[in-house]
């Protein structure tokens, strides 16, 4: 990876990004910043807006204040041309795969290689084997995404996310779902293209052995806000008991998820 | 709402020149055209063919009814001939259509839509557009006529059977006589009923199932209104080329 291939030190920028759905602040002035080649995970409880942030970055939603830098390329007021042209780099394995439903395995693969260039089917076949191996899933190229499992269909998100060997990445809970054997696949995949090919990325994940296991940055979001920063170890060693809650997976602690038994008999009985 | 029907459709019919692969450019697919005129066009046939031939034949029995009251049985040709060709065969091609692939496109493509496939395209740099809407429109405005050409001559055959059975006119006759009632400017104005249908179904089925948020549910209500709006503008469209082709031709 050369320097001079980058307009700026940070393959991401994302600068107070705000936004509402009805009254709900789902993402509150959220700001981070990713450098070339890193792996940002971030982490959060379920439903507090890491699937909208990722929406955000990758333009799918527009923002009601804030911006998104793209190596330097301010995307939230681009017109759909000029977003298509930044997105040809990006790479995107959604929450639920989103696999088209009506093509093979391969042929999902296969599709963001043959619509963007004028590449012989041959070769294209060749680039989706490769991509497929790369997640473990030779010689599944036939079947229709309803035949195969809610794990692979991840890893077949996975290789159509690196169908054309994008330099940044965007993954959300990738392996969730995923035995620990094939997280481990998928984790030293993730790595290995960051640190082989200078690709960046950014995965949304639960899973906090992968999580350390993986990151050079994290980031925590809680009620909309990043209530924390930092490297692993930053992060191992921040006291804030929200976190070390959220690491620790514990079920007592300030996360307020369950009410109290007072609480709890009050609502009963309105009821 | 109106709005944004506008801007698919026009975006639409940009796409189907602009990126045509018939001037070389990449863009939407011949291939997915075919395959979308296989499931719009030639999978409607049979269902095309059997509302036409039951038309046919009521349109005859109806009018021999009236037309024996007169003693000009003889006539039931000319009603079928003019009434299969102008209004009935269109429309009734139109109204099967509508219900078979219409309210499939949406459903197809409000069902890649919350399972966010489509984002999942925009992601790619694949206008969903180009690579969705395109194959499918054009697939209905090329099969509408297709279709409508060939249910006009069951609907036709229709006629002419039973009146040559159960009504014993003479066939040869009954065959002459159509061909004297009918001019070619029936059969275009026909096909240029079907061709507006089909462009109006098109948009529209493909407008509702783009739009569609909110899971299965969103699914269905919009493959609802789609169905809905897709009748009553092909009733209108019906309605105002039938006065403009009556005073302008
Ligand atoms: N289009 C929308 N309209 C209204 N509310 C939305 C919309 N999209 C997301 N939300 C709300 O925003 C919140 C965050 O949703 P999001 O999908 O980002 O969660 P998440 O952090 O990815 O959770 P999970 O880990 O369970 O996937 C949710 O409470 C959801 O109800
Ligand atoms: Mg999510």
């Amino acid at each position: 990876m050369s320097e001079t291939k980058h307009k700026s030190p940070y393959a991401l920028e994302v600068r107070g990004l705000t936004r509402s759905f009805g009254k709900r602040k789902v993402l509150d002035n959220v700001s981070f910043q990713v450098k070339h080649g890193e792996i940002l995970i971030i982490m959060g409880g379920s439903g507090c807006g890491m699937s909208t942030l990722l929406r955000h970055i990758i333009g799918s939603l527009k923002p009601d204040a804030g911006e998104v830098y793209i190596d330097g390329t301010e995307i939230t007021k681009l017109n759909d041309l000029e977003l298509a042209k930044v997105r040809k780099r990006f790479g995107m394995l959604f929450q639920t795969g989103a696999l088209f439903n009506s093509l093979t395995v391969g042929e999902n693969v296969a599709l963001p290689i043959l619509e963007s260039s004028d590449v012989a089917p041959h070769i294209a076949e060749l680039v989706v084997k490769l991509k497929l191996e790369l997640v473990g899933l030779t010689g599944f190229e036939h079947l229709k995404p309803a035949q195969i499992s809610g794990g692979m269909k991840k890893r077949v998100g996975m290789a159509r996310a690196l169908a054309l060997d994008p330099d940044l990445l965007f993954c959300d809970e990738p392996t969730a779902g995923l035995d620990p054997v094939m997280t481990a696949v998928i984790d030293t995949l993730t790595v290995d293209l960051t640190k082989k090919l200078g690709l960046s990325a950014v995965v949304v994940t639960h899973d906090m052995t992968s999580a350390f296991r993986i990151a050079t940055q994290m980031i925590f979001l809680f009620e909309g806000k990043v209530i924390a920063a930092g490297t692993p170890e930053e992060i191992k060693a921040n006291p804030n008991p929200i976190l070390q809650q959220f690491i620790n997976g514990d079920a007592d602690g300030p996360i307020p998820l369950k009410l109290s038994k007072d609480d709890y008999l009050k609502r009963l009985l309105q009821a | 709402m109106l709005r944004a029907y506008t801007e698919l459709s026009l975006q639409a019919f940009a796409s189907i020149f602009a990126h045509s692969p018939l001037f070389g450019q990449r863009g939407w697919r011949l291939s997915a055209l075919f395959d979308q005129m296989v499931a719009i066009g030639v999978a409607s046939m049979p269902t095309v063919g059997l509302a036409n031939f039951l038309l046919g034949i009521v349109l005859a029995i109806q009018g021999a009814g009236q037309f024996e009251k007169l003693g000009a049985t003889d006539m039931v040709a000319n009603l079928v001939a003019f009434s299969v060709l102008r209004e009935i065969g269109p429309l009734i091609t139109a109204v099967i259509v509508i219900g078979r692939s219409g309210s499939a496109i949406t459903a197809e493509l409000g069902t890649m839509k919350v399972a966010e496939e489509i984002e999942a395209l925009n992601v790619m740099g694949i206008d969903p557009v180009k690579y969705l809407v395109v194959p499918r429109l054009l697939a209905m405005i090329l099969m509408m006529p297709v279709l409508t050409v060939l249910g006009e001559g069951v609907g036709l055959f229709a006629g002419w059977l039973i009146s040559v059975t159960a009504l014993h006119l003479n066939p040869i006759f009954y065959v002459s006589n159509s061909i004297d009632a009918v001019e070619q400017k029936d059969l275009f104005s026909g096909l240029l009923k079907a061709l507006f249908f089909g462009a109006a179904v098109g948009t529209v089925a493909c407008y509702y199932g783009m739009q569609v948020e909110g899971g299965a549910e969103g699914v269905g209500k919009a493959t609802t209104k789609s169905v809905v709006t897709c009748l009553t503008t092909m009733l209108a469209m019906d309605a105002l080329l039938t006065t403009l082709i009556y005073f302008v031709l």
